[in-house]
């Protein structure tokens, strides 16, 4: 169902009457989002405000990732070394940005601050100082990103309440940068992950991650990752299973992955197979018509890829259905079946897999939790119950396929406008926009995108992880 | 300097198939729209390559073929190449095509040919390359063509024709349009292009007029010095300036001896970022000044096997010993590329920047010549972008474009890599220099690179 209010705000005369009249509407900000395949220079010219605290490590990662983007690094504090360095060699010189006295129309288009050696809440100042100058200034569909350290023992008492302290900064960042289509993100870098930092902060900058904000996101160094992972067409050669490819989410996913160079299998029930076929035909992927939920499917779908391929690479379990009934109206076959789809057909796919030596290093499982798993809903108990236990599964996994080099994690989706949404009724499918920080629903390429990004080579560094692809749809108090 | 012997002789080439420039022939360049309004590129390639055969008489009948460069093809003779040997006289049974890479299509014809001789497919081939901006076509909106080819087959009734009007409208699509040197996935300028380099290299408004400056004084001063005679065959025009008939050009036009600082400094810049009616901050730095002028000329290039070249008794000036060709982004710096193509060229011959005598670049703008200059001789770049850990060099200015370069004597696309080579080929013949290395940056993001040998050399 088309959002009338989304629709108004692209308009700059509507825009500009709503404000005129004072009108007590917010008209949510038109998204960018990524156009054709990932760009080798994603933040081509954009510029970039970096701040650090004094030690940070992570300077020349940073100066890096920038400069192979194509941004413009304009430097607030901390090193400047590599920026110059870098700057040099791709004609993209660092400048010098003095907080208190910002240059009259200076509109960035993203402001990194790197806590990462934050040790003292007293340290926390500066990261005020920062975003007190930038937010307001940041440019529409603008990112503010904070580099932060995970919570390892070897952090002292103060330095861990003051890493915690940018959790709390990022989330409300979040909520008040939205409605400009901003968003805001902690990325947790591990000491020993720096040489992963890279993909990470490309994609959390990049247009691809529209939908994305107030999300911690850890890189740990704990799953074996490439030395220089691929920034454009990092799929090429790649074979990706996606199961509920009919439509939705599935389809935009399966797209999504064969426009970054991976052949798809395309799995859906027979009873969609004509969908699923079409989809599979235009991306030149194959098809696999079963139900997943059948005793048989498994190995159905372990011998197709066996003998077609000889192994898989990348694992999406999107299949998923709802049968919503408050749990005292609720069937038991309305119970039984959501459990089946969304919870038990990903474990026994991935351990007939697993069994069968098809998942190989390098490996990428993701699953679809829900943001409604997380949250709870009237009438999802069964719903919820599969989501919540899809979450705690990628965790675990993760541990268990760590020494193989392959990553387990879950996207959650938020409101995302798709034909299941369209079904609710009109004033929850409402508030349910307006309640996320950007203002809207997402769409299903929002988190295809995160999925994709989550199956490609650089994202080694994340692993057991859920992120959510909500526009920030989280109430606190 | 002392003559070095590199002994880097492409790998695997016999020293006898080595393929030599034994000389060349240009017109005199001029600006587009004057002296050569009514000579379109195949009349005046025509003329480049008679003039070589006068210069160097050859048997007819040893050309084995013409490898030539176009960059603006008339679309109905596309293979401009085989009307300019059949105009020019040459035996019908000489073939020849036509090769085109943006500014770079005249090197890339003679590097067509130098390894087609290094391969034994042919002895002696005429190499070069001709453009004319005054004759580019206007071409009529595909639209008025999709709507209008129907009429023009077939029998048609007045219905068709008011039919075929109807979708025409709005009339103002059908204006045709004026041909543009814009990039096609971009759809910047190349001046554009030029000012965002300059911008982002820090390439002061002052260094470029400086540059082109220097390029003027040299090119005046190798004009007045009487060596460029020998390259350059004058060129008859039916038109003048003053619209009488017949008249000959004898010698460049666009260089100015008398230019200076001041002259320069005066000038308004020419592209948008730097014209504030386009939308610029006024801070532009490119002006017409520091810029490559369209132009229209051809030039030609005599190659031949180093054992044909002796077989005929001719002392060849130089050898073509190694290229390379590169493509970088045209979304980012889109002239770069010499940057990375000439390293590419010292690499594969193992050698280094300081070990090369003459240096000479294609100066489309100053803002990019400075620009891969500053990335030559910048670590940085050369650990980012090329793997190595020293910058390539600076490149030592008394060694570069010696006798000017793009900016004074014009650029009429496809001529100057063999206009270049041929003045290049000449210096090391004269000096006794070993090596020059050649550097050109085209449309599209393409960068070339050559290195010619002296040829008296082993």
């Amino acid at each position: 169902m088309s959002d009338f209010l989304v629709e108004l705000g692209k308009r700059p005369a509507a825009r500009r009457l709503v404000e005129r009249l004072g009108l007590p509407l917010s008209l949510p900000q038109t998204l960018r989002r990524g156009d054709g395949p990932w760009e080798e220079r994603p933040l081509g010219n954009w510029k970039v405000v970096v701040a650090a605290s004094p030690g940070s490590k992570l300077s020349a990662a940073l100066a890096k990732t920038l400069a192979a983007a194509g941004a413009s690094p304009h430097i607030a504090s901390g090193e400047d070394a590599p920026f110059h360095e870098l700057g040099e060699a791709y004609g993209r010189p660092a400048l010098a940005v003095d907080l208190a006295a910002l240059p009259v129309g200076f509109r960035p288009e993203a402001a990194i601050f790197d806590a990462s050696a934050l040790d003292d809440p007293a340290g926390l100042r500066a990261l005020y100082d920062f975003f007190h100058a930038l937010s307001p200034v940041l440019a529409r569909c603008g990112r503010a990103v904070v580099l932060g350290c995970p919570q390892v023992a070897t952090l002292s008492a103060p330095a861990a309440a003051a890493q915690a302290a940018l959790e709390g900064v990022v989330r409300s960042l979040a909520k008040e940068l939205g409605r400009r289509g901003s968003t805001a993100q902690l990325l947790l870098v591990n000491p020993a992950a720096a040489s992963r930092l890279e993909p990470v902060l490309r994609f959390v900058l990049s247009a691809r991650s529209a939908f994305i904000t107030g999300q911690p996101i850890a890189i740990e160094a704990s799953v074996s990752a490439p030395a220089e992972p691929p920034l454009v067409r990092p799929l090429e050669h790649k074979v990706a299973l996606v199961t509920g490819a009919a439509r939705g989410i599935g389809e935009a996913t399966a797209r999504t992955l064969a426009r970054e160079g991976a052949h798809v299998v395309c799995v859906d029930r027979p009873s969609d197979e004509g969908a699923a076929g079409q989809v599979a035909r235009a991306i030149g992927g194959s098809l696999l018509a079963v139900d997943i939920t059948a005793a048989e499917a498994p190995e159905a779908i372990a011998r197709h890829l066996s003998e077609r391929h000889g192994r898989v690479d990348v694992v999406v379990h999107n299949a998923g259905i709802t049968r919503d009934k408050t749990i005292a109206r609720m069937s038991a076959e309305m119970w039984d079946d959501t459990l089946a789809v969304n919870l038990m057909a990903p474990v026994r796919i991935d351990q007939v897999l697993e069994k069968g030596g098809l998942l190989r290093p390098g490996g990428r499982i993701v699953c679809l939790a829900s943001v409604g798993g997380i949250a709870g809903n009237a009438g999802q108990t069964n719903y919820a119950a599969s989501k919540a236990g899809i979450a705690a599964y990628v965790r675990r996994r993760a541990e268990e396929l760590r020494v193989h080099g392959i990553t387990v994690n879950a996207v959650a989706p938020g409101l995302i406008e798709t034909r299941m949404t369209a079904a609710m009724p009109r004033m929850i499918l409402e508030a349910g926009r307006r309640l996320s920080a950007l203002g809207q629903g997402g769409q299903p390429v929002d988190v295809a995108e995160a999925i994709t990004f989550l199956a490609s080579p650089g994202a080694a560094g994340i692993t057991g992880a859920v992120l959510r692809v909500c526009g920030g749809a989280f109430v606190g108090a | 300097m002392a003559a070095k012997s590199t002994s880097t002789r492409r790998a695997g080439v016999p020293k006898g198939r080595r393929a030599v420039v034994v000389g060349g022939a240009r017109t005199p360049f001029v600006k587009a729209f004057a002296e050569y309004l009514k000579l379109d590129t195949i009349a005046l390639g025509t003329a480049a390559v008679r003039g070589l055969l006068d210069r160097y008489p050859i048997p007819r009948r040893d050309v084995d073929s013409v490898v030539w460069g176009g960059v603006i093809l008339p679309s109905v003779w596309p293979n401009i190449g085989r009307e300019i040997a059949l105009d020019a006289g040459l035996d019908p049974t000489v073939e020849a095509m036509t090769v085109t890479r943006a500014c770079a299509s005249g090197l890339q014809a003679i590097t067509v040919a130098a390894a087609a001789i290094e391969r034994g497919d042919a002895d002696v081939i005429i190499a070069g390359g001709s453009d004319s901006t005054s004759n580019a076509e206007v071409k009529l909106p595909q639209k008025l063509v999709h709507v209008a080819a129907p009429l023009m087959f077939g029998k048609r009734t007045p219905a068709d024709v008011l039919g075929a009007l109807g979708k025409l409208m709005p009339l103002s699509e059908l204006l045709p349009r004026v041909p543009k040197i814009a990039e096609r996935t971009t759809g910047q300028v190349m001046g554009e292009a030029a000012e965002d380099m300059a911008r982002r290299n820090e390439i002061s408004r002052a260094a470029q007029d400086e540059f082109a400056l220097r390029s003027h004084q040299r090119a005046a001063a190798a004009i007045a010095s009487g060596r460029l005679a020998r390259e350059i065959t004058p060129m008859a025009t039916s038109v003048t300036a003053g619209g009488a008939g017949e008249n000959w050009v004898h010698s460049d036009t666009i260089v100015r001896a008398d230019s200076n600082l001041e002259k320069l400094s005066r000038l308004k810049s020419a592209f948008s970022g730097g014209r504030k009616d386009h939308g610029g901050n006024g801070a532009g730095t490119v002006t017409a000044g520091n810029s490559s002028p369209l132009t229209d000329g051809a030039a030609a290039v005599l190659l031949m096997s180093e054992e044909k070249a002796h077989a005929l008794g001719l002392k060849p000036l130089a050898r073509v010993s190694q290229w390379a060709y590169v493509g970088v982004d045209p979304s980012d710096q889109l002239l770069i590329g010499p940057a990375l193509a000439m390293p590419r060229v010292l690499a594969r011959m193992g050698l280094e920047l300081g070990d090369i005598d003459l240096i000479d670049m294609h100066e489309a703008f100053a803002a990019q010549v400075l620009s891969v200059l500053k990335a030559l001789g910048s670590a940085a770049f050369a650990r980012a972008r090329l793997g190595r850990e020293r910058a390539v060099g600076e490149v030592d200015p008394d060694r570069l474009n010696v006798h000017g370069g793009s900016l004074a004597f014009g650029h009429p696309f496809a001529a100057t890599g063999a206009r270049m080579v041929t003045t290049m080929a000449h210096e090391l013949h004269d000096t006794g220099k070993a090596t020059a290395l050649l550097g050109i940056c085209a449309a599209g993001g393409l960068g070339a690179a050559a290195l010619l040998e002296n040829a008296n050399l082993p």
